[in-house]
C-alpha cells in the first residue's frame, strides 16, 4: 500500500504457527497496583509482534515479566525460543537463564557497558556462549584463544550487520544516540537468540535512523529468521513493520491484530483519543501522510516517541 | 558597605590561605611543649622568624589561585612540566634525601655534608667548591629560574644556557658526592647526589624542550610516544649506555676495609690472587669489551631495525651479563676465604658497580628483544593484510603509549630496577622491600581482582592472607593440631593448598553474601575478616594455639634432585623468590583482565542489569573474582609465614585490610599496574618518613599525601582506560539528546 510497508512484505518472513512465547493469563501486581491484569498473548515463530499502547499500560512491565525481571503472580508464560526447542516455563527464572534459553533484549533507556568499546560490548554479548574458563584464560590455552578470535571475528560480523564497523574500537559511551542503541541490538543479537525484544528502539532517533532501524529490524527477522517482539510508540514505524500488533491499555490487553484491523479498532481509537466517537477519522495514519508521528498527541493519553519523554516508570 | 568586605571572595580566600600558613606551621616542626612549658611549640610556630615562610607560601597560594586564569596559558607551555618536576627532585634530594651515610658529616642532608665539606681540606676541589658558599643551592636557582625565565619571555638562546648548565649542575652533584665518599672512605648507601643528577637533567630536558619547541602548547605524550617510535628499543640503548658508563668508569665494584675499588682497582687488587682466570679476564679487559660490543650491537639494531642484530644483541648481553655475575661471585668467594672484612659470602660487600653492570646489560639485552620481537609482528601484520581488523587489538586495556614496543620498554626497566637495585640498598630497605613493600603489592594485585574488576569492596580481605599463613603453618607442623604425616610439607609445596583453601574460603564467604551490594557487602565482609581473627585468637579446640600464634615454621626449600637451595635469613633471597611469584601472578592475571572473564567484571560493574539480560551469570562471575582475589592472598599468606617464621592473629588486623584497599584505590582501581605501584608508593612511603618527620606524624603525612591524590588525581596513580571513562562520564556528555530519554524503567525495584 505504501513504500514504507514494501519493505516489510518482500522480507517474506517465515511466519509460522509455531509459538515462541505463550503468555497465558498473566497477572503481574505491584502491592495493590496490577500493572498487567490477565493478560493472554501468543507469540508466532518468525513473526514481528508489536506491543502498543499508552504511557502506563504495562508494556515494558510485560517485557521484564518475558525476561525474568519481574515474577508474575498469576498465570504462566511459555517459552520455546528456538526451533525444536520444547516449551519451558520462564516463571522463576533467572534473567541470565531466560537469556540462554534464546532471549534476547534491548531498554528503552539504553543500557550499554558505556567504558567498553563497542566491540568489546558485542564481544561480551557473544563470550556468554562461549566455554574456557578462567584458568585456561590464565595460562592462554589453545582453545582459549581459538574462543577469542571466534568472539572477535563474531562482533566484527555482528557490528558490520549493525553498520557500525567504523567505530568498533570507540567506547560505547562516546557514541551517537541512534549508534548505541544499533549496539544495544548488535550486543542482544551476539547472544544467538531465537527471539529478540526491542523496547523502544526508536526513542530519540531522528527520520532517516528511524529508517535505517525499520530496516535492520526487518532484515534481523528476515535474514536471521528472529522473531521479534517490539515496543514502540512510533505508529509510522510500528505500521510499516509489525506483523501483528497487541495493545495494552491499563494492564489489559483491549485488540490484537493485523496492522490494517487495529487501525480501525474503535476500541483502540477511543483507547488512544479518549473518545468513543466511531466518526472521528482514523486516528492512526499508516503511510505517515498525516502528522510525521503517526498518532496526532491527544489529551493527555499518549506523547509521541521523538519527545522522547515518554514515563514508562509504571507502578513500580 | 562592612560586610560586602567580609564576604568578597577575595577575602575569604585570603583568610583561607592565612589560615592554612598557621597550620602548616603548626604542622611543620616541634608540636609539643615540655612540662615546664605548654605553650613551646605554638609560639615556636607562630612567634619565630620562620613564620614569615609560611605567610610568604600562604600568599603566593593566594596569588596563584586568583591570578589562575593568566597563569594557566604558561602552564600548558612546552617544557613546563619537566622544569616543575626537575626541580622539584633536586629540591628533595637537597632537603630530604642523604648525601653521606658515614657518622662524620652530622645526619648526612645536604646542608649538614655541606657545611662539613665546606672546611674540609684534602676534598677535591671542584667538590669542596660545590659544598661551599650555598653553591649547591644557587647552581639548582639559576637553572631553574633561567629556564622559566626562558618559558615566560620564549627565548631560545637562554633555554640553552640553562639545558648546558642542567648538565653540568647535575655532574657536578654528582661527582662531589662521589668526591665526599671517596674521602670519608666508608661504605655509602646514600642517593642524594644520583637523585640531584636525575632532577638537573630533567631541569636540562626541560630547558631543551623549551628550545626545540615549535608550538605553544605541550604534548608530552605524543612527544613520549614521537621519542618511543623513532627507534624502538633506542630509549633501553641509551639507558644502557649511562648506567654501563657509570659502572665501569666510576663505580664502586669492591669494598672491603672501608676502601672503594672501581673496576680497574679490583683488577690491581685480585691480581695475583687466585682469581678464577675467567674472572680476572673480565675485570682486565673482558668486560669493556663485552659492554662495548653488546652496547654496538644493541645500538645498531635499533637503529637498523634489525631482527637478528637485535636477537645477537640480546645474546651477548645475556652472556655478559653472566660473566657479570660469575665475577662477582668469584671476587666476594675469595674475599670470603681469605677473611677480607665484612664478606662473609657470596655478593657480600659488593660496590653498586658490579649490579650497575648487570643491569646496564640487561636493559641492553631488552633492547636487542624489543627490536627482535618487533620485527616478527611488523612481518606478520603485512603477511595477512586482510585479516588486519579481526586481528587488531582494540579493547580498552591497551592503555598509554601507543609507539609499538613502548610497554616493553618500561617493563625492561621496571625489572632491571627489581632485580639489580636491591642488592644495593641498605639491609634496612631490602627487609622493607620484603616484608612491606612485596607482600603488600601481592596483596594489592589479589584485591584489585575483587574491587578493581568486579567492583566488589572487600574489607575483610586480610582474612584470607591469615587462613594462608595458618595452613601453611599446619602443613609444616607448627601448630599444636599435627597434619597427618604424609602431608607435612614444606612451604612452597603448601602454596597450592593454601590456594585451595582460600578458594574454597572466598565461595563460602561469597555464595551466602553476594547477592549484597556495596556497602552491605563491605560490612559483611568486614565481619569476616574479625571472625577469622578472632577465631584465631579464641583457639577453638587448640588448634590455631590462640594469642601465642604459631612459631617455628621452616623457611622455603627447593630440593629436586641435584639442585637444592634453602632459604635463610637474606632478605635478599626472599625477595627474588617474591619476584617470581609477583612476575608470575601478574603475567597470568593479565591475560585474565584480557579474557571474556575480565570483560564480563567490566561489564557486571558498569551496569549488571544489562550484564544479566545479556546473559551473564552475575553470581559466578562475582564469585569467581572473590575466589581468585582471595588465593592470591592466600598465597602471599604461605610467603609471609614462611619467611618471618611466626604468626599470630596480629598480624590479621582489620588495619591491614583497609591498608591494602587503600593502597588499590591510591594506585588506580582496576589497573594492576595502578595496584602494584599504590602497594609500593604507600607502603615504601612510611618507612621513608621515617627519617625526615617526627615518629607522631608519619601518619597525618601519609593521610596528606592520600587526600591530595584523591583531590587532584581521582583515578589513582596509574589510572585503568575503563575506570577512568567511568569517572569522566563519557556516557552523559557525549550526546544532548540522551537527557531526553526517561530514566527509570523500574528495574532497579523487584517485584
Amino acid at each position: 500500500m505504501t513504500a514504507v510497508h514494501d519493505v516489510a512484505n518482500p522480507g517474506a518472513a517465515p511466519q509460522t504457527r509455531d509459538v515462541v512465547y505463550d503468555i497465558d493469563h498473566v497477572t503481574l501486581r505491584f502491592g495493590g497496583v496490577t500493572s498487567l491484569n490477565d493478560v493472554s498473548l501468543k507469540m508466532y515463530r518468525g513473526e514481528i509482534l508489536a506491543v502498543i499502547g499508552p504511557n502506563g499500560a504495562g508494556k515494558t512491565s510485560l517485557f521484564n515479566s518475558l525476561t525474568g525481571v519481574y515474577h508474575p503472580q498469576e498465570g504462566n508464560i511459555n517459552l520455546a525460543a528456538r526451533v525444536g526447542d520444547s516449551p519451558v516455563s520462564v516463571l522463576g527464572q533467572k534473567t541470565h537463564v531466560i537469556n540462554h534459553l534464546g532471549v534476547a533484549r534491548t531498554f528503552q533507556n539504553i543500557r550499554l557497558f558505556p567504558a567498553l568499546t563497542a566491540l568489546e560490548n558485542v564481544k561480551v554479548g557473544v563470550e556468554t556462549r562461549q566455554k574456557a574458563g578462567p584458568i585456561a584464560a590464565m595460562l592462554g590455552m589453545p582453545w582459549q584463544r581459538r574462543e577469542e578470535r571466534e568472539s572477535t571475528a563474531r562482533a566484527y560480523e555482528l557490528l558490520s550487520f549493525v553498520g557500525l564497523t567504523e567505530r568498533a574500537n570507540e567506547l560505547a559511551g562516546s557514541l551517537a544516540y541512534g549508534e548505541q542503541r544499533r549496539l544495544e541490538i548488535a550486543r542482544a543479537l551476539g547472544t544467538d537468540p531465537g527471539v529478540i525484544l526491542l523496547d523502544e528502539p526508536a526513542a530519540g532517533t531522528n527520520p532517516a535512523e528511524k529508517r535505517d532501524l525499520a530496516d535492520l529490524i526487518t532484515r534481523i527477522n528476515s535474514e536471521d529468521g528472529i522473531s521479534v517482539l517490539l515496543i514502540e510508540h512510533d505508529m509510522k514505524l510500528v505500521m510499516s513493520i509489525a506483523h501483528r500488533l497487541v495493545v495494552l491499555n491499563f494492564g489489559e490487553k483491549i485488540a490484537e491484530g493485523t496492522p490494517e484491523e487495529i487501525q480501525k479498532d474503535p476500541v483502540v481509537i477511543a483507547a488512544y483519543l479518549g473518545t468513543t466517537d466511531e466518526d472521528d477519522a482514523a486516528p492512526v495514519q499508516a503511510d505517515g501522510t498525516a502528522t510525521a508521528d503517526g498518532i496526532p498527541p491527544a489529551r493527555g493519553a499518549h506523547r509521541s516517541a521523538n519527545e522522547g519523554d515518554a514515563n514508562e516508570g509504571e507502578q513500580s | 558597605m562592612k560586610t560586602g568586605f567580609f564576604s568578597s571572595p577575595h577575602v575569604k580566600r585570603l583568610a583561607g590561605c592565612m589560615a592554612l600558613a598557621f597550620v602548616l606551621a603548626l604542622m611543620i616542626g616541634n608540636q609539643e611543649g615540655s612540662q615546664d612549658d605548654y605553650g613551646l611549640a605554638f609560639r615556636q610556630a607562630i612567634f619565630s622568624p620562620r613564620i614569615i615562610l609560611f605567610i610568604v607560601i600562604g600568599l603566593l597560594v593566594f596569588a596563584a589561585m586568583t591570578f589562575w586564569p593568566y597563569i594557566t596559558p604558561y602552564l600548558l607551555r612546552p617544557g613546563v612540566r619537566p622544569l616543575a618536576v626537575g626541580g622539584i627532585t633536586v629540591l628533595v634530594s637537597q632537603t630530604l634525601l642523604k648525601w653521606s651515610d658515614d657518622g662524620r658529616t652530622g645526619n648526612g642532608k645536604f646542608n649538614s655534608v655541606a657545611s662539613k665539606a665546606a672546611n674540609t681540606d684534602g676534598l677535591a676541589p671542584m667538590a669542596k667548591l660545590f659544598f661551599s658558599n650555598y653553591l649547591g643551592w644557587i647552581l639548582l636557582l639559576v637553572t631553574f629560574g633561567l629556564g622559566a625565565a626562558a618559558i615566560l619571555i620564549s627565548l631560545r638562546a637562554l633555554a640553552w644556557v640553562a639545558a648546558v648548565l642542567g648538565v653540568v649542575g647535575g655532574i657536578w652533584a654528582y661527582t662531589s658526592q662521589a668526591a665526599v665518599r671517596d674521602f670519608l672512605g666508608t661504605p655509602d648507601h646514600s642517593t642524594g647526589g644520583g637523585v640531584a643528577l636525575i632532577g638537573y637533567l630533567t631541569l636540562a630536558a626541560a630547558a631543551l624542550a623549551t628550545a626545540l619547541a615549535t608550538g605553544d602548547i605541550a604534548d608530552t605524550r605524543a612527544f613520549v610516544n614521537r621519542l618511543l617510535a623513532w627507534r624502538p628499543g633506542m630509549p633501553l640503548v641509551v639507558l644502557g649506555l649511562i648506567v654501563g658508563v657509570i659502572a665501569f668508569v666510576q663505580a664502586t665494584w669492591f669494598s672491603p676495609q672501608g676502601s672503594n675499588q672501581t673496576l680497574t682497582d679490583t683488577k690491581t687488587f685480585f691480581q695475583g690472587n687466585g682469581l678464577a682466570n675467567l674472572a680476572y679476564q673480565y675485570l682486565a679487559w673482558l668486560g669493556y669489551v663485552l659492554f662495548i660490543a653488546t652496547l654496538l650491537t644493541a645500538a645498531a639494531a635499533s637503529y637498523l631495525r634489525h631482527r637478528i642484530l637485535g636477537w645477537v644483541a640480546a645474546g651477548l648481553g645475556a652472556v655478559a651479563l653472566l660473566l657479570s655475575l660469575i665475577t662477582m661471585y668469584d671476587m666476594t668467594d675469595l674475599a670470603a676465604a681469605a677473611g677480607v672484612d665484612g664478606a662473609t659470602g657470596p655478593w657480600q660487600n659488593l660496590g653498586s658497580g658490579a649490579w650497575m653492570a648487570c643491569a646496564a646489560f640487561f636493559v641492553l639485552a631488552g633492547a636487542g628483544l624489543v627490536v627482535a620481537t618487533l620485527g616478527a609482528r611488523d612481518e606478520q601484520g603485512e603477511l595477512a593484510p586482510a585479516e588486519a581488523p579481526a586481528a587488531r587489538s582494540s579493547d580498552t586495556l591497551s592503555r598509554g603509549f601507543s609507539a609499538p614496543g613502548s610497554s616493553k620498554v618500561f617493563l625492561f626497566v621496571i625489572l632491571a630496577t627489581a632485580l639489580f637495585y636491591p642488592p644495593t640498598a641498605t639491609g634496612f630497605w631490602q627487609k622493607v622491600l620484603v616484608s612491606e613493600i612485596g607482600i603488600y603489592v601481592l596483596l594489592a594485585i589479589g584485591l584489585n581482582v575483587v574491587v578493581g574488576w568486579a567492583g566488589l569492596l572487600d574489607l575483610g580481605f586480610i582474612a584470607f592472607y591469615a587462613i594462608g599463613s595458618y595452613t601453611t603453618a599446619y602443613l609444616t607442623g607448627a601448630l599444636p593440631f599435627k597434619p597427618p604425616s604424609f602431608l607435612h610439607l614444606s612451604p612452597l609445596l603448601a602454596i597450592p593448598f593454601a590456594i585451595a583453601i582460600c578458594l574454597l574460603a572466598g565461595v563460602a564467604l561469597g555464595a551466602p553474601t553476594l547477592r549484597l551490594r556495596g556497602d552491605y557487602l563491605a560490612i559483611v565482609t568486614l565481619g569476616f575478616g574479625e571472625i577469622i581473627r578472632i577465631t584465631a585468637n579464641n583457639n577453638p579446640g587448640n588448634i590455631t594455639n590462640g594469642p601465642k600464634g604459631a612459631f617455628g615454621i621452616p623457611h622455603p626449600r627447593i630440593e629436586l634432585g641435584p639442585i637444592k637451595f634453602v632459604w635463610g635469613q637474606n632478605n635478599l633471597q626472599y625477595w627474588y623468590l617474591l619476584l617470581v611469584l609477583i612476575v608470575i601472578v601478574v603475567l597470568l592475571f593479565r591475560r585474565l583482565e584480557a579474557s571474556r572473564l575480565g570483560r564480563a567484571w567490566a561489564a557486571i560493574r558498569e551496569d549488571e542489569v544489562a550484564a544479566q539480560a545479556t546473559g551473564i551469570n552475575t553470581t559466578r562471575v562475582k564469585l569467581l573474582a572473590f575466589a581468585i582475589g582471595a588465593s592470591t592472598s592466600g598465597v602471599a599468606g604461605v610467603f609471609f609465614a614462611s619467611q618471618i617464621g611466626y604468626i599470630n592473629p596480629e598480624n590479621f588486623v582489620l588495619n591491614n585490610s583497609i591498608l591494602v584497599v587503600a593502597y588499590v584505590v591510591f594506585g588506580g582501581m582496576g589497573s594492576l599496574p595502578g595496584a602494584m605501584a599504590g602497594a609500593a608508593v604507600l607502603t615504601w612511603l612510611p618507612e621513608f618518613l621515617k627519617d625526615q618527620v617526627p615518629a607522631e606524624d608519619r601518619q597525618m603525612w601519609i593521610g596528606a599525601v592520600v587526600l591530595l591524590m584523591m583531590i587532584f588525581r581521582p583515578a589513582g596513580l596509574i589510572p585503568a582506560k575503563r575506570r577512568a571513562a567511568e569517572l569522566r562520564g563519557l556516557n552523559r556528555s557525549s550526546s544532548a539528546e540522551v537527557g531526553a530519554v526517561p530514566e527509570g524503567e523500574g528495574m532497579g525495584v523487584r517485584a
